[in-house]
């Protein structure tokens, strides 16, 4: 498992430490059934607190990623790569909500924004 | 682990009055300026001095009672070692090892070979880091459920604070169901190792965050004038006036950073929170 967190980054450290292991598992690196690291030792490593450590596998568990087996650990779970997918599209039409709610707030219509969407598009 | 309620000591001009608890698979940290408290905490959970009032119980067994077989369970490292000068850290182990039955001589050797200990030079030849690093081997020695740390990394430099903190980290990482409680001046060193923080102020616990919420969710909201006048105050919990306008501390980034577009906020520390909290930055 390869984690690089940004302790300066505004995106809160579990989030962070809950997006990278997220695509590690919908990339393949981490396949089903592979054990993760103790929270204390995962802690220990990154130099995080344990509590945030947990709190990203739990949200991981929440999102059906990962299950964990009490007294022996956290493993990566049986994942359907369609759940998977599912949930990267949850996750991106929840970050259009927020720019969509923005572009309301002042004032920009459907077509606007829909222009703004496109443009970007092509820009890329 | 430890549980203290409604601790009371009194000293001519200083009053301590606590609530606090720290349950097993903790490492906790306890902050606060010179003065604070935060010795006096750490006597009373040691049993070393009598609260005047309320109850401190460790292990669940009240700290004056505590026995020697109790005690062996804890692992303490505080300002001094207790050991005298002219002792060299082999006389330390034959010491150790009338004390502590579960004392582990092979891993203690080993620690210290690694550590660069030299084991037959006097303890008053040793440095100030070194001398660090052996009280906290010593705290480690004898597999000890709870450990009580009184600044363990004062004095040292920096590449010495982080060997002190990973043995402590190895040390919880070997056994998550033991408990440690920490203080430090060094807000970094507990940041990247406390899961959660009291803050202790004229003998009062003012704050009991985990450190997550602090590192994740306060922030310090760098203002004008002007943009302060118009500012929503209702997440804010302090306000400081500075050179450029206000510096405001928030528990709540988030909803400024969602609905001030620009502003610039700053990532919360402990540093930060201390002298907010505390006043030191009130100028």
């Amino acid at each position: 498992m390869k984690i690089i967190l940004n302790n300066s980054s505004m995106v809160p450290i579990y989030e962070q430490l809950m997006d990278q292991i997220k695509n590690e598992i919908i990339e393949g690196a981490l396949s089903a059934g592979t054990a993760l690291p103790s929270v204390r030792a995962l802690s220990g490593e990154l130099k995080i607190s344990a509590l945030t450590v947990k709190k990203a596998y739990d949200r991981l568990e929440e999102d059906g990623f990962i299950v964990t087996v009490h007294g022996k650990g956290s493993f990566v779970a049986e994942t359907d790569k369609n759940l998977a997918l599912e949930a990267c599209r949850r996750a991106v039409e929840e970050d259009f909500g927020k720019v969509i709610l923005k572009a309301q707030n002042f004032g920009f219509s459907k077509e606007e924004i829909l222009d703004i969407v496109s443009i970007i598009l092509e820009e890329n | 682990m430890i549980a203290a309620k409604n601790l009371r000591k009194d000293y001519s001009g200083f009053s301590l009055n606590v609530d606090f608890e720290i349950p097993s698979g903790r490492i906790t940290g306890l902050v606060g300026k010179n003065g604070a408290g935060k010795s006096t905490t750490i006597k009373l959970i040691l049993g070393l001095i009598k609260p005047d009032e309320g109850d401190i119980t460790v292990m669940g067994i009240k700290a004056g009672e505590l026995d020697a077989k109790d005690k062996e369970q804890m692992g303490v490292a505080l300002a001094e070692s207790g050991f005298s000068p002219y002792l060299t850290v082999n006389a330390v182990v034959s010491i150790l090892k009338k004390c502590y039955h579960t004392f582990d001589e092979g891993k203690f050797r080993e620690a210290c070979r690694r550590m660069h200990l030299p084991m037959n030079k006097q303890l008053k030849e040793f440095s100030t880091g070194m001398k660090a690093k052996l009280r906290v081997l010593v705290a480690l020695s004898h597999d000890a459920r709870l450990l009580i740390m009184d600044e363990p990394t004062a004095g040292l430099d920096v590449e010495a604070r982080v060997e002190v903190l990973d043995m402590i980290r190895d040390y919880m990482v070997e056994d998550e169901s033991r408990t440690v409680l920490i203080t430090s001046h060094i807000s970094s060193d507990l940041e990247s190792i406390c899961d959660d923080i009291y803050l202790i102020n004229n003998g009062q616990v003012i704050l009991h965050e985990d450190t997550d919420v602090i590192l994740g969710q306060c922030g310090v909201l760098k203002v004008d004038a002007q943009t302060y006048q118009t500012l929503d105050k209702n997440y804010l919990v302090k306000s400081v006036k500075t050179p450029y306008g206000y510096a405001c501390f928030t528990k709540e980034k988030r909803y400024y950073q969602d609905n001030y577009p620009g502003m610039v906020i700053e990532n919360g520390s402990i540093d930060e929170l201390i002298l907010m909290l505390t006043g030191g930055a009130e100028r």
